[in-house]
């Protein structure tokens, strides 16, 4: 760990992870561009750095991506991305109520805690459970996969049809190409431009920025002013004991519902405000402008980055779609996240869990020092940011391969994406579909070839069998919930 | 009267993405069924694609199926529904242009060959005109800020990534 520091205080690491950050940052703070749309929009460039520039650059991104987004909540009521809709709560009520600075200090104070509790969970349950991991076969590893997918499809979206439709369609769309097994064209319908498949970046680029765009494009817009923080941002010695415990419970909530995959920041914010409430003597003031609100929320949304980690470096599971674009980041630079990433690549494992406590305290730096700047962000006119984005999607993907057919991908899957997301389909599972569909065919086939073609050796895998009831359980979930909610409803109108 | 509309705009939507689904999902069993029999492993190439092509068929179905029912039961509930405010002032028009020039954008660049400067410049002042104000001004500051993205873009690709384009 001590070498992953050093090697990320040599100049340009540092410099990536500073640009990194405060791109994030900026970009968090304009609502309706996202850290996935940033750290996708950039990942054309990182293919000509180092593996450890390209991976500062793309964690500082998404730290400052999800931080910065307390801005616009707090100032405006318009979260930069949804792991803030929670702040707008308590946020924006401090703002009118002339404390925008207070709620600013305390949004900034409590990410960078939550970023740093969830660190210590980040370095000290990795190499361990890296460790373990190393005890999967092709059995454990598919139905790894098969658990995230489902959990990931299922808790994503409110109709847990349209999510898993979702996943499926991406991973139908990774299908195209050289079977990797047999060496075979499939679904390349005689077309040799598909004997590649459709690349992961254009597929990214089209499915997260271009579809957000149009979406943008088409948007109302908006004519509110940000109310910009007059004074120096105000903190006491006080806060640590007024929201030490809130700080340290919501940044808990927020690792371990990060570490789950699919349920995101936006879900662990308001697990954690919710949590809150409850125990709070003061319920009725949270909603009304109450400190602790945005707290809460902003400690578990940092947090959550962190929890999401843990399974992306020890296993090669995304919790979510930054994630899923950050594993196509390492997969870029030949890198296969997973356990073996600790012993064949230990400067990324562990530069990645540097990196993610160094851009937090970056992060603290920037937004302490320039909020009132960033917040004048949120004023350029929307035509002033699409245009020049779009223009970078089209040289992004075109620099990928020198070639005009990774742009037509990517327009492709931008009108795919926007069809999608018309119908309420989430963008989140159909990504990561395409994205681990891969990875769960070979190791279905590797596994199948190990006990010749017997699929009922997973019973005598007790961790595949853990995840594959883990997978079935998620999917009957709800059925049960509801069951339980209508017999409890029966329940209490007879007693009624 | 909003809420009736909206539902049957889902309901359309809904339909609309069940019959796209079953499309894909034909469209993957016959390139499955051109597919070889499994000769290395157990598995073999089509087993993936059909079994996703099931799935989307029986995805399709409960969509297709419960939006034609939900359709049926929001009918009965319509007669008391309250009207509510319409607040959308989108413009699909605006992301309808805005996508028709891009693929304008790309096809100038990849078929006629059209200097990435010039071409880069055209698309900047059609974005500010579709998406901030159709007059002059915002025709030439755009069409400058395009002319200055375009310049420096080139010359970071050219010069440092070693990417040009055409």
């Amino acid at each position: 760990m001590g070498d992953a520091f050093i090697l990320l205080f040599t100049w340009p690491n540092l410099a990536f992870l500073f640009a990194g950050t405060a791109l994030g940052i900026v970009v968090g703070a304009i609502p309706g561009l996202t850290a996935s749309m940033l750290i996708a929009l950039t990942l054309p460039l990182t293919f000509h750095m180092d593996p450890v520039s390209a991976v500062t650059l793309l964690i500082g991104e998404y730290v400052g991506g999800i931080s910065g987004s307390l801005i616009t909540a707090i100032l405006l009521r318009m979260p930069g991305t949804p792991a803030s809709i929670v702040t707008t709560f308590d946020g924006y009520p401090m703002a009118c109520d002339n404390r925008a600075e207070r709620a600013l200090a305390l949004g900034i104070l409590a990410s960078v805690v939550g970023g740093i509790i969830s660190w210590m969970f980040l370095a000290g349950m990795s190499p361990a459970l890296a460790r373990f991991a190393l005890q999967f076969g092709p059995w454990e590893y598919f139905t790894l996969v098969l658990m995230a997918l489902v959990m990931l499809a299922a808790l994503a979206h409110s109709s847990m049809v349209k999510g898993l439709l979702a996943a499926v369609l991406g991973m139908a769309f990774a299908l195209p190409g050289i079977d990797s097994s047999t060496g075979q064209a499939r679904l390349t319908f005689d077309q040799d431009l598909l004997l590649s498949g459709f690349g992961l970046l254009p597929v990214l680029i089209g499915a997260f920025a271009i579809s957000q765009i149009l979406r943008d494009a088409a948007a109302p817009v908006s004519k509110k002013k940000p109310a910009l923080p007059k004074s120096r941002l105000p903190i006491y010695w006080s806060d640590a004991k007024v929201h030490g415990l809130n700080m340290l419970r919501s940044s808990v909530i927020g690792t371990w519902i990060g570490l789950l995959p699919g349920i995101g920041a936006n879900i662990a914010a308001l697990m954690a405000y919710t949590t809150a409430k409850q125990v709070s003597r003061e319920p009725e003031r949270f909603g009304t402008g109450y400190e602790p609100g945005v707290v809460a929320g902003e400690c578990a949304n940092n947090a959550s980055i962190g929890g999401a980690l843990i399974p992306l470096i020890t296993m090669g599971i995304p919790g979510s779609v930054t994630e899923a674009i950050l594993i196509g980041a390492l997969t870029i630079h030949n890198l296969q996240p997973g356990p073996l990433l600790f012993q064949n690549a230990p400067e990324i494992a562990y530069g990645i869990i540097a990196a993610y406590l160094v851009a937090n305290v970056i992060m603290l730096a920037l937004m302490w020092g320039a909020v009132k700047y960033i917040a004048r962000v949120a004023q350029i006119p929307r035509a002033g940011l699409l245009g020049p984005i779009l223009i970078f999607c089209v040289v992004g993907s075109y620099a990928i391969n020198g070639s005009f057919v990774d742009v037509w991908v990517m327009i492709a899957f931008g009108v795919i994406g926007l069809g999608l997301e018309a119908a309420r389909v989430p963008l989140g599972p159909f990504v990561i579909g395409f994205v681990l569909s891969p990875i769960a065919e070979e190791q279905l086939r590797a596994s199948l070839m190990m006990s010749d073609g017997n699929f009922w050796e997973i019973l005598q895998r007790p961790y595949a069998l853990l995840f594959l009831a883990l997978a079935v359980l998620t999917m009957f979930w709800p059925v049960f919930l509801a069951r339980i909610r209508n017999r409890q409803g029966v329940l209490k109108n007879e007693r009624a | 009267m909003e809420h009736s509309r909206r539902q049957s705009r889902e309901m359309t939507a809904d339909l609309v993405l069940a019959g796209l689904v079953a499309i894909v999902a034909v469209v993957l069993l016959y390139g499955a069924a051109s597919l070889p029999p499994p000769r290395f492993d157990p598995l073999g190439s089509a087993a993936l694609p059909r079994a996703l092509a099931v799935l989307m068929l029986i995805f399709s179905a409960i969509i297709a199926g419960r939006a034609v029912l939900h359709q049926k039961s929001s009918d009965d509930e319509d007669a008391a529904m309250p009207d509510e405010d319409v607040t959308s002032a989108a413009s699909p028009l605006r992301g309808l242009l805005i996508l028709v020039a891009l693929v304008v954008y790309v096809g100038a660049l990849d078929f006629a060959h059209v200097p990435f400067v010039p071409a880069t410049t055209a698309m900047m002042t059609v974005s500010g005109l579709v998406l901030h104000r159709a007059d002059l001004r915002t025709g030439l500051l755009f069409g400058a800020i395009g002319l200055g993205l375009a310049l420096a873009l080139g010359y970071v690709f050219t010069h440092f990534l070693y990417v040009d384009f055409g």
